[in-house]
């Protein structure tokens, strides 16, 4: 192909800008590989174009060089990328084909059904519990939750009247009245809502006394 | 002067190689040549490669490989996209050969339009 660099030629037509213009042309003999006018192109493409052999000729060149540079394009673009590693980043990597799981006690992608369950050990009770159940757990076993405090309460009350002594129950009255309070509280008549103190028993020990 | 030299010439001057290059690249995008040419450039780069890696012959250059992708890629365009555009560049060749016919000139264009409006 002989495409060349732009030259601005005050003799050239308007058509010219993509093509050089070397004034010597009338030098030139014409068919020759040299730059050629404007015009000169033209009218030899018409005259070959009259001749419907050669006019197919040039269809099937042009196809068959435009689908080659496509081709080509392709090529280059693929080899660059393969040369820099990104086509197997493009592309990744094939993964396993994970065919469906039949086996008993899985499901279909090979996973056990079987529950799980990782048991803790209690460090209050020393009893083996489920993970699942071991912070409630905790909770009734420390005595620190909701319904906890009331067992707690019952025993120690319980135990407090079983064995009325001065030292255990002198502990156990305190302890008792803090408790009493606190299950006073928690009736659903008296509810510290009303009083409006976050649930502090501050005043309400005093209040009672 | 050759066919060859004369068409390219001759298209690049008028601006008639870029627009039939744009569509040619449009339709064999859509028709998923472009898909298919990188499959199988992908698959000869991997069989060199492996190939290269066996046989220490790893100095293949590229022009040898293009000239082993190119016949392939031209059997898998499909025939109606090559037909039409045979049609479109033989169309495109012979409009500009009769621009002194306004008649010709004027039926050619409208086919033209109506082409491109359908597709």
């Amino acid at each position: 192909m002989s495409r060349t660099i732009v030259v601005k030629n005050p003799r050239t037509s308007g058509k010219d800008e993509d093509k050089a213009q070397i004034p010597s042309q009338d030098e030139l003999p014409s068919g020759s590989s040299g730059a050629k006018t404007t015009n000169q192109i033209i009218s030899e493409f018409r005259a070959l174009i009259k001749d419907p052999i050669k006019l197919d000729e040039a269809v099937n060149y042009l196809y068959e060089t435009l689908v080659d540079d496509a081709a080509v394009g392709i090529f280059i673009e693929t080899r660059q990328l393969q040369k820099t590693g990104s086509l197997t980043a493009l592309e990744g990597t094939v993964e396993e084909t994970n065919d469906m799981c039949d086996l008993p006690d899985c499901d279909i992608f090979g996973m056990s059904t079987a529950e799980k369950t990782a048991k803790c050990c209690c460090p209050n009770c020393e009893r083996m519990v489920a993970a699942v159940r071991f912070a409630p757990h905790l909770q009734t076993c420390l005595g620190l939750g909701r319904s906890s405090s009331r067992a707690a309460l019952r025993r120690l009350t319980v135990s407090s009247r079983s064995s009325s002594t001065s030292t255990g129950g002198g502990q156990a009255n305190e302890k008792s009245t803090d408790d009493e309070d606190w299950s006073l509280d928690s009736r659903p008549g008296k509810s510290t809502k009303n009083s409006r103190n976050k649930g502090s028993k501050k005043n309400q020990k005093n209040k009672l006394k | 002067m050759t066919v060859s030299n004369t068409v390219d010439q001759y298209t690049v001057l008028t601006g008639d190689r870029s627009k039939i290059k744009d569509l040619l690249c449009n339709r064999l995008t859509e028709c998923g040549w472009r898909d298919e040419v990188r499959l199988l450039c992908r698959n000869i780069l991997m069989e060199k490669a492996v190939a290269g890696a066996v046989t220490s012959n790893s100095n293949l250059t590229l022009e040898q490989l293009i000239t082993e992708v190119t016949p392939k890629a031209r059997t898998l365009v499909p025939d109606a996209v090559k037909k039409e555009l045979l049609m479109k560049i033989r169309t495109i060749l012979t409009e500009n050969e009769t621009e002194g016919t306004d008649n010709h000139d004027d039926d050619e264009d409208d086919e033209d339009e109506n082409g491109t409006e359908d597709n």
